[in-house]
C-alpha cells in the first residue's frame, strides 16, 4: 500500500473510533441545522403579546382596540388600567408594548381639539418590538385617515379622499424576499458559519492529537518524511465527510426548506465545496501558527465564534468601525455568504462574484507557507498543555 | 462531620492548585469573560445603520421629483450616490455591490400629483441584510408622510379654505411613539446585555468542563482520592463550587457592571439586585459544567463539544427570536438552559429597570435549575467522573488519538 493510502486508512480509523468525532462532525452540525430551521419555520414571529390602555371607553376607542387585535402580528393580551400598570407588565415581560388612548379621545377628536394617541414599544426585544411598532403605527394611521376623510367630506369634498390624504406614495419592493422572511437570513448564514467553526476545530483537534499522544513522528515516518503528504492524507477523510455534509446543507436549505435560489446550482455547489477546503485551510493556518493543541483550538474557537458577528450577517460591514470591519474579510464564511447573496438570493452573473471565488484559493494555498513550521512541530512532538 | 470538612478543605486546595497551574482553564475563567465582551461590543458599537447607498432613476425630471430625491438623501438611513439613466444601469450598480437600493420615479409623477391623483414612486431594495432594508424603509416612510403633509396642506387651501381643522393645528390627531428600554433602538444596546450573560454561562461551563478533563488526565494533581478511599462526594462538589464562584466573582462584576458602563449600554437596574439575581445563574452553570464533565475525556474535547452550543443557546434564550413563538419541544429545551432565564431577567433589570421581584419568575426558575442540576452533578460525579479518574490513576494515559 502506498504511504498516502496507509495514512488515509489510519486517519479513517481514528475518526471512526473516537466518539468525539461523531458528535462534532455529524451530531452537532445536524442538530443545529434541524434546530434553526425548525425554530424559525414560521418566517416571522406572529402574535406579539401587547396591551391597550383605553382611558376613553368610547365606541371609537373600542373600534381601534378591535382593529389592533385583528392584526396578524399582535395579540392584545391585557387591558391595563393605567400607564403605571402597563409599564409594570412590560418590565415583568408579560407584554412587549402598549397603545394608549387618552381620556375624552372621541369627544376631543370630534370637537377638533387634536387628542394625541401614543404607543410604547419595548426595544429591549428588537424583533417583537419592531413588529409591534409597525402594527401600532399602521393602526394609528388608519384611524387618523378615517377621521380625516370624514372631516374632508363634511366640508363638501366629494371625490375619493385618499389621494388628498396621501398625495405621494413610495412603494417598497423587497427584491427576492417579499414576505421579509427572517428565517432566510439566519439560516443561510448561521448554518455554514456553524460548519466553519466545526471544521476549524476538528482540523486543529485532529492534528493536535498526533502531537499530544506522541504519534506525529510516526506519522511523518509513514509519509516518508513528507509533511505535505502526511497532512493531506490525514485530512482527506475529513474533507470527504465535510463535503457530504455541506452538500446536504445546501440541499436542506435551498431545496427542502425552499429558501430563495435564483441562480445556478453548479456555482453554489462549487462555492460550498471550496468553502470546506478554505475552512480546513483556515484551521491549518491556525494550527501552523500555534502548533499546540490548546492554543490552536482557542484561536479557532475565538475566530469561529466571532465570525458569526464579524462576517456581517446582521450588521453591515460598512456600518462597523473600519478597524473592526476589516476582519470580516479574513474569514472564509464571509465569502460563502457573499456568494450566496450573489448567486442564490439575487441570482446575478458569476462575473460579479469572481473575487469571492478567488479568495477561497488564498485560504487553500496559504497553509503551504507554514508547512516547514508544522514539520518541525511534528518532528519534535512536544505536548504543551 | 470532621471527614466532611477535611474533604472540603483538601479539595478546595488541590483543585485550586490545579486551576492555578493550568493556563487553559484560566483562559476560560478569566481571559474569555474579560476579552470577549469588549470585542463583541466593538463590532456592534456603531449601533445604527446609516447612509445606505442608493441610486435614483428619475424618468420625471421635475421640481417635485427632485424634491423627493433631496428629502430622501437628507434622511439618516439613506444616501444617494447618483443618478442612473434606466433601471438596467441601476441594476448594474446593485449587482456590483455599489448600492443597495433603487428609487424609480416614473414619468408623470409631478403631473399626477398636480391632478390630485396619487403620485407613485417605487423603491427596490436589495435584501441581503434586514437592517439595511429597515433603514431604507424608515427613511422612505418618513419622507412619504412629510412630503405628503406639505402637499395636502397646499391643496386643501385650494379646494376648501374651510377645512381649517386639518391644516390649522397642522395635525388632526397627532401620533406619538416612544421606545422604552433601549431608547435609541441601537443594535449593540439590544444584543449585548443578553450576550454578556451567555458569555458568562459559557465561560463557566467550559472552564468547569475542562477541569474535569484535566482531572482525568492528571488524577494525582486533582482533588479526587484516587485509591478507593470513600470520601464524601458532596463535600468535594461544594468545595469546587465555592472555588469556582470565587474565581468567577471579579469577571462577573466586570461583565454585569463595567462593560455596560464602558459602552454606555442602558443601565437602569440596581447593581445589588443584579448580583443577587446572577448568583443562581452562576451556580446552575457550574452544576451544568459538572454534568458536562461526564463526557469530557480529555481537556481539549470541550472545544469540540461545547463551543458550538453558544449558537444554540443564543437562539434558545429568545433574544433574537421571541420565546412566545417557540414550539413546545424547543420551549422545553429553552427552559432547561440557565442562560435563558439569566438573559431574560438580566436584560429586563438592566435595560427596563425591573426590580428583582418583577423578574421573580426567572429568579425562581434559576434556583430550580440549580437544584435539578446539582442532583445531576452528584449522579455524574458519583457514577462517571470518580470511577473514570480512579481508572486513569491506575493506568498511564493511553494513547488513542
Amino acid at each position: 500500500m502506498s504511504p498516502f493510502c496507509e495514512i488515509f486508512k489510519r486517519s479513517v480509523l481514528q475518526l471512526v473510533r473516537r466518539p468525539v468525532y461523531w458528535v462534532a462532525m455529524f451530531l452537532l452540525p445536524l442538530f443545529v441545522f434541524l434546530f434553526l430551521s425548525s425554530l424559525m419555520a414560521e418566517g416571522l414571529p406572529q402574535k406579539a403579546p401587547a396591551g391597550v390602555i383605553d382611558n376613553d371607553g368610547s365606541p371609537l376607542s373600542r373600534k381601534i382596540t378591535q382593529n389592533l387585535n385583528g392584526m396578524q402580528m399582535v395579540d392584545i393580551t391585557a387591558m391595563p388600567e393605567s400607564f403605571t400598570e402597563a409599564r409594570h407588565m412590560m418590565q415583568e415581560g408579560k407584554i412587549y408594548g402598549f397603545f394608549l388612548i387618552p381620556h375624552d379621545f372621541e369627544a376631543d377628536l370630534l370637537a377638533g381639539r387634536s387628542p394625541e394617541i401614543s404607543f410604547y414599544t419595548n426595544m429591549t426585544y428588537f424583533v417583537p418590538a419592531s413588529l409591534l411598532f409597525k402594527t401600532f403605527k399602521t393602526t394609528a394611521l388608519f384611524a387618523k385617515a378615517g377621521v380625516a376623510s370624514e372631516v374632508i367630506s363634511s366640508v363638501g369634498f366629494t371625490q375619493n379622499p385618499s389621494p388628498l390624504l396621501q398625495p405621494v406614495n413610495i412603494v417598497t419592493r423587497p427584491i427576492s424576499n417579499p414576505e421579509l422572511n427572517y428565517a432566510i437570513y439566519l439560516c443561510v448564514s448561521f448554518l455554514p458559519a456553524t460548519l466553519q467553526l466545526m471544521i476549524i476545530l476538528v482540523t486543529c483537534f485532529s492534528l493536535g492529537q498526533e502531537i499530544k499522544y506522541h504519534a506525529s513522528r510516526r506519522l511523518l515516518e509513514m509519509a516518508r518524511g513528507s509533511i505535505v503528504r502526511a497532512i493531506y492524507a490525514k485530512l482527506l477523510p475529513q474533507t470527504l465527510i465535510w463535503t457530504v455534509i455541506v452538500i446536504f446543507m445546501e440541499s436542506w436549505l435551498f431545496r427542502w426548506q425552499g429558501y430563495p435560489m435564483h441562480g445556478s446550482w453548479w456555482w453554489l455547489t462549487l462555492s460550498e465545496i471550496l468553502f470546506v477546503l478554505a475552512s480546513q485551510g483556515f484551521g491549518l493556518i491556525c494550527f501552523g501558527i500555534f502548533p499546540n493543541l490548546r492554543l490552536s483550538l482557542s484561536m479557532g474557537a475565538l475566530i469561529g465564534i466571532l465570525s458569526f458577528s464579524v462576517a456581517a450577517f446582521s450588521f453591515p460591514v460598512e456600518s462597523m468601525y473600519p478597524a473592526i470591519g476589516i476582519f470580516s474579510w479574513v474569514v472564509p464564511i464571509r465569502y460563502n455568504y457573499l456568494i450566496y447573496v450573489d448567486q442564490a438570493l439575487n441570482g446575478i452573473d458569476i462575473y460579479y462574484s469572481r473575487y469571492w471565488f478567488a479568495v477561497y484559493f488564498i485560504f487553500i494555498v496559504l497553509p503551504f507557507a507554514l508547512m516547514p513550521r508544522l514539520k518541525r512541530a511534528f518532528a519534535q512532538q512536544a505536548y504543551v498543555p | 462531620m470532621k471527614k466532611f470538612f477535611r474533604e472540603y478543605y483538601d479539595t478546595f486546595l488541590r483543585e485550586g492548585r490545579m486551576v492555578k497551574g493550568d493556563i487553559g482553564i484560566l483562559i476560560f475563567f478569566i481571559l474569555l469573560p474579560l476579552a470577549y465582551p469588549i470585542v463583541y461590543s466593538l463590532i456592534y458599537n456603531p449601533e445604527l445603520v446609516r447612509d445606505v447607498k442608493m441610486v435614483v432613476v428619475d424618468h420625471d425630471r421635475t421640481p417635485l421629483s427632485r424634491e423627493l430625491t433631496r428629502r430622501l438623501d437628507a434622511t439618516e438611513g439613506i444616501r444617494l450616490i447618483g443618478y442612473a439613466s434606466d433601471l438596467s444601469e441601476a441594476r448594474r450598480a446593485i449587482d456590483s455591490h455599489k448600492a443597495y437600493g433603487i428609487l424609480e420615479i416614473p414619468e408623470g409623477f409631478a403631473r399626477r400629483a398636480g391632478r390630485l391623483e396619487q403620485a407613485n414612486a417605487v423603491m427596490y431594495c436589495e435584501m441581503s441584510l434586514l437592517l439595511r432594508y429597515r433603514a431604507i424603509l424608515v427613511g422612505a416612510t418618513d419622507v412619504m408622510q412629510d412630503l405628503g403633509a406639505t402637499l395636502t396642506t397646499e391643496r386643501i387651501d385650494e379646494i376648501a379654505p374651510l377645512a381649517e381643522t386639518i391644516t390649522a393645528g397642522a395635525d388632526l390627531m397627532p401620533i406619538h411613539n416612544v421606545t422604552m428600554g433601549n431608547l435609541e433602538s441601537g443594535f449593540d444596546s439590544f444584543i449585548m446585555p443578553g450576550i454578556l450573560i451567555l458569555i458568562l454561562q459559557q465561560s463557566l461551563v467550559l472552564a468547569v468542563g475542562m477541569c474535569g478533563g484535566a482531572s482525568r488526565e492528571h488524577p494525582f494533581r486533582s482533588c479526587y482520592a484516587p485509591f478507593g478511599a470513600t470520601r464524601p462526594i458532596i463535600a468535594s462538589i461544594l468545595a469546587r463550587t465555592t472555588l469556582f464562584l470565587m474565581i468567577a466573582l471579579i469577571p462577573t462584576l466586570y461583565i454585569i457592571h463595567y462593560v455596560p458602563l464602558m459602552f454606555r449600554f442602558p443601565m437602569a437596574g440596581n447593581i445589588f439586585e443584579e448580583i443577587l439575581f446572577i448568583l443562581p445563574m452562576m451556580l446552575s452553570s457550574i452544576m451544568l459544567g459538572m454534568i458536562f464533565q461526564g463526557v469530557v475525556r480529555e481537556r481539549e474535547s470541550v472545544f469540540l463539544l461545547w463551543v458550538v452550543t453558544s449558537v444554540i443557546f443564543l437562539f434558545l434564550s429568545g433574544l433574537t427570536w421571541p420565546r412566545y413563538a417557540f414550539r413546545a419541544p424547543w420551549l422545553f429545551l429553552s427552559d432547561c438552559v440557565p442562560a435563558t432565564w439569566g438573559v431574560e431577567g438580566f436584560i429586563r433589570m438592566n435595560t427596563n429597570g425591573a426590580s428583582l421581584s418583577q423578574v421573580g419568575e426567572s429568579y425562581r426558575n434559576l434556583w430550580i435549575l440549580t437544584g435539578v442540576y446539582a442532583i445531576g452533578a452528584y449522579v455524574v460525579q458519583r457514577f462517571v467522573q470518580y470511577p473514570a479518574v480512579r481508572r486513569h490513576a491506575g493506568q498511564s494515559v493511553s494513547a488513542s488519538c
